[in-house]
């Protein structure tokens, strides 16, 4: 028996399950979140040894004077990568939605904030069924808002810190101890929140690389993203409902 | 009775019986030095040496006066407690006197002033580590030594009054002096006699001074401030606040001058340090207009390291003052936003994983209960 035949033989006997994929994510999106990863890291890699210049790990780090420069120099030529990755996906978004060739599905709507409810709900076992999302579950959608607001603030304390002389000549000069702050707490926002939010439902709740591979299992989009199932394969995407395969 | 209780105490009463021992034990030491040869007395010394007008020629053609005021002297801190000539002349023990083998007076001062180690050995020790040694090892003969400072024949006390100390730095370091007088430190001490702002060595050190143009003495200069400026007593007494170096330790400035402090504090940096903003030894208190820190000033002063600084600038300077409403509004609400509305969304965020942690475990076990 040919190593074909025994596949077709399982397949006819429903022990190779043949799944659909679904595209998720364009190529242009995979590699934006990938540069957008590798900044981020390269950032708060750089950022940290700096905002916490007094403590001692830091001080081992920046053994020399050189190497604080060394690595501010790091810093800056990741930010001037993640500020030109941040404005061509804004830009991008911006004109895609403007020709109608991206939904608008990632914009906020009043929806969000019942589905949060709903969320909640079903945490606390008020709700039996877990809500239905469509290509965007409230958490991706949290997770992406979060990211938004977060690099904006970031990108506009980091100008502000890196060219202080320049921006006071027009705004007021508490604006640079204020921009200091910001940036220095937001960082620590930003990492905390992707340690704790954006891993879990990532890594842990399941491992979702499709930023990655840029496609979704059936399984996956008939469980966690039911509504956008049914637009595209006009099947009722309901999973199983605990019943086993 | 209390008090009486006070002066019987046994510290004090073992301390005074040990200076006791201390005097009768060694006064005959000294009593003792010179027995097979008959002291000099100071009378007989001065029998010549009160003759106004009484010098000698040295080699190179000075006049080295050997008059005594026998009023100054007696009145000197050494003749107080009976040190007389030989102390500081034992090549002297008669008459006629060795010939004096010195080309210059100052030359012989050089020779003379050893003497001095005699009794102030540690003061001594400490001047071979002052900028004044390294300067007459390179050949600055005019350095100063004892004397110069404290006097030959007629030495007092340094220190009174208090202004004498810098007044006698002021002998060579005339410029400096003058700014220091006009200063708020200086003028304090000058005019009011006061006790507690600094003369010359109070930053510099006494005998063994150092170079105040080093990296070192830069990075750690902000200290030198803070021992007075940090201490709140003292500061209290005169309406000043004494956070000023708590919060300029933890300023963009003050971190960067703490890193070199910590790790290289040889190394030159240019972050600023108290007096570059201050001034050094002209500082003026910040509501004196003609201060380099008053709100006319300020700006200029900003401008020495950030050149391309506009009218705004000043208002980026947070050093001194802790985050409030009415001075910096900007810090104030972004931190308001910091410190509760952020940590309050990580918190539901937080809490919200939880959540599910604990949703996504029950459903699991649920699912495989039979």
């Amino acid at each position: 028996m040919s190593a074909n035949e025994t596949t077709l033989k399982q397949a006819r006997d429903g022990h190779v399950r043949t799944e659909r994929t679904f595209v998720r994510f364009s190529l242009g999106q995979r590699w934006e979140h990938a540069l957008f990863l590798l900044t981020f890291s390269v950032l708060l890699l750089t950022g940290l040894p700096q905002k916490y210049r007094a403590a001692a790990w830091s001080q081992y780090i920046l053994a020399t004077p050189q190497r604080l420069e060394t690595i501010q120099k790091i810093h800056h030529i990741a930010a001037v990568l993640l500020i030109t990755i941040a404005l061509y996906h804004v830009v991008r978004s911006m004109v895609r939605l403007f020709q109608r060739r991206l939904s608008g599905e990632m914009l906020p709507v009043p929806q969000d904030l019942r589905d949060g409810v709903k969320m909640l709900r079903w945490l606390l076992f008020i709700d039996r069924k877990k809500p239905s999302f469509g290509k965007f579950t409230f958490e991706q959608k949290f997770t992406y808002w979060f990211f938004i607001f977060g690099t904006v603030i970031m990108i506009l304390s980091g100008l502000l810190i890196w060219f202080p002389v320049l921006f006071t000549r027009v705004l007021p000069g508490g604006i640079i101890p204020a921009a200091k702050l910001a940036h220095s707490a937001e960082a620590i926002a930003a990492a905390i929140f992707v340690v704790m939010w954006h891993s879990y439902h990532v890594h842990i709740e399941r491992l979702n690389l499709s930023i990655f591979t840029g496609r979704l299992s059936e399984r996956e989009m008939r469980e966690y993203h039911e509504r956008e199932y049914e637009r595209l394969t006009g099947e009722p995407g309901s999973p199983t409902d605990g019943e086993p395969e | 009775m209390t008090r009486i209780r006070r002066y019987l105490s046994p510290t004090l009463i073992i301390s005074s019986a040990l200076l006791l021992a201390s005097f009768i034990l060694v006064s005959p030491a000294f009593a003792d030095d010179g027995p097979q040869q008959p002291r000099l007395q100071e009378s007989e010394c001065l029998t010549c040496h009160s003759q106004p007008g009484l010098q000698v020629e040295l080699a190179n053609g000075e006049e080295l006066p050997l008059t005594i005021d026998t009023e100054r002297l007696s009145g000197s801190v050494h003749e107080r407690i009976g040190i007389s000539c030989d102390s500081c002349h034992p090549d002297i023990s008669g008459y006629p006197h060795p010939k004096l083998e010195y080309e210059t007076r100052r030359e012989l001062s050089r020779a003379f002033y050893l003497t001095c180690r005699t009794c102030h050995a540690s003061n001594y020790i400490d001047s071979l580590d002052s900028i004044h040694a390294d300067i007459a090892a390179a050949g600055q003969m005019e350095s100063p030594i004892c004397t110069d400072c404290h006097g030959a024949h007629y030495t007092q006390y340094p220190n009174e009054p208090r202004a004498l100390i810098s007044e006698t730095c002021g002998q060579c370091h005339t410029e400096i002096f003058a700014a220091y007088k006009s200063s708020v430190h200086g003028s304090a001490l000058i005019e009011q006699n006061n006790p507690d702002v600094p003369v010359c060595t109070d930053c510099h050190g006494v005998h063994n001074i150092q170079d105040p143009r080093t990296a070192l003495f830069r990075t750690e200069s902000p200290e030198l401030c803070a021992s007075c400026h940090a201490d709140p007593v003292l500061m209290a007494k005169y309406g000043y606040n004494s956070d000023v170096y708590s919060l300029y330790s933890i300023s963009w400035h003050g971190v960067d001058v703490g890193v070199y402090k910590a790790n290289w504090p040889t190394i030159w940096h240019d972050s600023a340090v108290c007096t570059d903003c201050h001034g050094v030894h002209n500082i003026l208190p910040p509501d004196n207009p003609a201060s380099s820190v008053s709100p006319q000033n300020l700006l200029a002063t900003c401008r020495k390291c950030h050149p391309d600084a506009g009218p705004n600038w000043t208002g980026a300077w947070t050093g001194h003052n802790e985050i409030s409403l009415q001075r910096t509004p900007l810090v104030y609400y972004t931190n308001i936003f910091y410190s509760s509305f952020v940590p309050f969304m990580l918190l539901l965020a937080g809490g919200y994983v939880l959540l599910r942690i604990i949703r996504a475990t029950v459903d699991r076990v649920r699912r495989n209960l039979p």
